[in-house]
């Protein structure tokens, strides 16, 4: 269950509309590392993590992730706001008006439409949370190039720079989940099973097993 | 609180709420932290006090603490997105 509360996680007031930058911003609500395959991959894996810390920072940065998803959410929608056919034809966004008109729509900045094969749910936690740190880090990269193209308009800029940090801190904690994960297993046998699923380690070598 | 005017309480709540988002997540994987235990309980006390006094006094965050009498106040109030930065 989820509790809405009426404001943002970081707040957004964009005084100028910029058609061209939110076609640009919008592969961050629907695209490859956007923020709603974030909140899905790890809302989606919290369910077969295999401790009470990774299913906690699974289910806290996921719903984080929705947070940012609506923040997002609301650049895509203040840049668009009210724009003049004008606009919408010399700014290029015509293509995207055509299907949605002003509605927010998840699909990357190249216009191909959110898939839920942007994000992996594989059920063994070693997988998924070395996923989810490459997702971070795809993220953080996404916000480099957004940040590089907004650098003039500081309303935009503000927002996108609070969003690049929190990939690094996410990226931070699911380092130490993954080592508290690894902590967990025999060490001679980190990559060797699924500690999900499978409850013994198959025997790689017969002749050395303890088992 | 109740001498911050609307605009510089609700960013206060939304600073205040952000420093329990983070120590939360940091607490997740470090639950036996103890400064970041005291941490936590010494801001969730302050944000309650700051979400309590902005209900009273500029109406609710969450609908959980709508305070209608004849009107349901949580449709007209603005939504994030609309562009302010407190409702």
């Amino acid at each position: 269950m989820w509790v809405y509360e009426k404001r943002l996680q970081f707040p957004v007031n964009i005084k100028e509309t910029n058609a061209k930058l939110a076609q640009a911003i919008i592969s961050q609500f629907g695209g490859p590392d956007g923020e709603l395959a974030a909140s899905m991959r790890y809302l989606s894996q919290r369910y077969t993590a295999p401790n009470k810390e990774v299913m906690a920072t699974l289910n806290d940065i996921g719903t984080e992730e929705l947070g940012h998803l609506e923040i997002i959410g609301t650049i895509v929608y203040q840049l668009t706001k009210d724009l003049s056919m004008e606009e919408i034809k010399a700014s290029g966004f015509d293509k995207y008006y055509v299907d949605h008109t002003l509605g927010l729509w998840p699909q990357a900045a190249g216009g191909v439409p959110f898939n839920a094969c942007e994000f992996q749910s594989k059920g063994d936690p070693i997988t998924d949370l070395f996923e989810n740190l490459a997702a971070e880090q795809k993220a953080r990269s996404t916000y480099d190039n957004l940040i590089r193209l907004t650098k003039d308009y500081p309303d935009v800029y503000a927002p996108l720079k609070f969003l690049r940090e929190r990939e690094i801190v996410h990226f931070q904690r699911f380092g130490e989940c993954l080592r508290l994960v690894q902590d967990s297993l025999n060490e001679k046998n980190f990559y060797a099973f699924n500690p999900a699923f499978d409850k013994v380690a198959p025997c790689i070598n017969q002749k050395d097993c303890n088992c | 609180m109740r001498n911050m005017n609307q605009k510089d309480l609700f960013c206060f709540i939304n600073q205040i709420s952000f420093m329990i988002d983070d120590i939360t997540l940091f607490l997740n994987t470090h639950p036996d932290c103890q400064d970041a235990i005291d941490a936590y309980n010494h801001f969730k006390e302050i944000r309650c006090e700051a979400i309590k006094d902005y209900t009273e006094m500029y109406g609710p965050i969450c609908r959980y603490d709508v305070n209608a009498d004849n009107y349901w106040c949580w449709v007209n109030k603005p939504w994030p997105w609309e562009g302010e930065c407190y409702n």
